[in-house]
């Protein structure tokens, strides 16, 4: 029996990150939808929460630590993924102390993070 | 004695040595921001292939990262040649200007189908490596301009005969070879008082260089010369080796770190356009020729690889067929 397609959230300011992600990430069957704001993305996963989250540490309204703690306080089984830029690995640090699955720096492959996906699947099924 | 005595002792002993430590040093630093923006083109062409999920922020960051090192390319340029310093700086101005032009410009909605990310990692590129369509010169040109610059002024016939003097006139000349040998770091605040012998020094690459140079033994390795005057000098610490020749003839400079931490190690070669390189170098150098001389370099080389290679340089550089045609 086929596995159920994982529900992955995507939250990046930068609207080049939910393009070239979505399409990437919904060739293996899973379901993707992509926010470029952190409210919006909030709201979507209050409505129905998702197995993993792939969020942007630096945005202009919510910041990927925010996004975190809300996602954990709501959901405490969903992954979260931070993605971070060149300045912002100490701050994923701290987002791995407060409970990120991971985090992956850009630029990336989409198949670097399809891995840590695949990991936090397998913790997500066991 | 005070560590303030002695630093005024050291103020008031100018020999000149020290000059030319600090500029070999800095040559040094100048082929490190060198390889540095080699990098960074590296990356920016590695990302553009489309593989990659970048924003914005990246390209920014690349391109102020790649006027940062320019920058201190420059300004290492204008110590070494404090002559072309004002026309490197004009250069350095415009090519500042192309990078805030870069990062200010707006995509245009005609070409949709590019993400504008892409599109400007894409004009990135051009101004790094310059296309048929422009008129300005690309940041390798200016590299390239700037290294011309640079070695014209350290390879200068009136550069080698004021530093034969100064170490001559310092007893800088290795008893048992035909080579000026200086310590970068002691030589510069203390010239020696005495005659050394090349196993004096402390030298990982220069112990390499002469290894399999002659017979296996150091004492009877090198280029041996009878007369007092040196055809050679290397400067050196204990991972650092700068090579070069005295002769107004035969132009080879060599540089090379072998540190063992890896991404920093490399070896740099200059020679004029006549001689015999590929005789004296191994496969594996990235090679390009001009008119005005030929360069060869090897970067992010194992410092055992460096090791291996000198060995072989100083075999073929310090042979009886090469030594004829120097």
């Amino acid at each position: 029996m086929s596995e159920q397609p994982l529900k992955i959230m995507v939250i990046d300011d930068e609207n080049i990150v939910g393009k070239r992600l979505k399409p990437a990430l919904e060739k293996t069957g899973d379901i993707v939808e992509t926010f470029e704001e952190g409210e919006k993305a909030l709201a979507r996963f209050d409505e129905s929460p998702f197995d993993i989250v792939v969020t942007d540490i630096r945005m202009e309204k919510i910041d990927g630590i925010e996004i975190l703690e809300h996602i954990l306080a709501k959901s405490g089984r969903t992954k979260v993924i931070i993605i971070t830029g060149y300045a912002t690995v100490e701050i994923a640090r701290e987002a791995l102390s407060k409970g990120a699955f991971d985090f992956i720096a850009k630029p990336f492959k989409p198949a670097d993070l399809r891995a840590i996906i695949e990991r936090a699947s397998k913790e997500l099924r066991s | 004695m005070s560590l303030l005595d002695k630093l005024k002792k050291i103020g008031h002993r100018e020999t000149g040595i020290r000059d030319f430590c600090i500029q070999t040093i800095r040559f040094k630093k100048f082929l490190e921001n060198a390889r540095a923006l080699l990098d960074l083109f590296a990356d920016g062409r590695e990302k553009v292939l489309g593989e990659y999920i970048f924003d914005r922020h990246y390209v920014v960051t690349l391109i102020d990262s790649v006027v940062d090192r320019l920058g201190r390319m420059v300004y290492d340029a204008s110590v070494l040649v404090p002559e072309s310093g004002e026309e490197l700086y004009a250069a350095y101005d415009r090519h500042k200007l192309a990078a805030r032009n870069l990062i200010g410009s707006t995509p245009s909605a005609a070409d949709d189908a590019v993400d504008p990310e892409y599109r400007l990692l894409s004009d990135v590129l051009k101004w790094f490596q310059g296309t048929e369509n422009t008129g300005n010169i690309s940041v390798m040109e200016f590299m390239r301009q700037t290294f011309f610059h640079v070695i014209q002024g350290l390879e200068s016939n009136d550069a080698m005969t004021r530093n034969q003097a100064l170490f001559d006139k310092n007893g800088l000349h290795a008893s048992d070879m035909g080579i000026y040998v200086i310590d970068l770091w002691k030589d510069a605040l203390s010239p020696p008082s005495e005659n050394r012998s090349i196993r004096d020094f402390n030298s990982i690459p220069l112990r390499h260089l002469f290894m399999d140079s002659g017979n296996g033994d150091l004492e009877k390795a090198g280029p041996k010369a009878n007369q007092h005057t040196a055809a050679w000098v290397a400067a050196v610490s204990e991972y650092q080796l700068s090579l070069t020749t005295l002769k107004p003839n035969f132009r080879f400079r060599l540089e090379t770190l072998a540190s063992g931490y890896e991404p920093s190690d490399f070896i740099f070669i200059f020679a004029g356009p006549n001689a015999p390189l590929d005789k004296i170098i191994p496969d594996g150098f990235h090679v390009e020729r001009t008119n005005y001389g030929q360069f060869a370099w090897s970067l992010s080389i194992t410092a055992k690889t460096i090791e291996d290679t000198l060995m072989i340089i100083g075999r073929n550089l310090f042979d009886e067929s090469v030594r004829r045609m120097q």
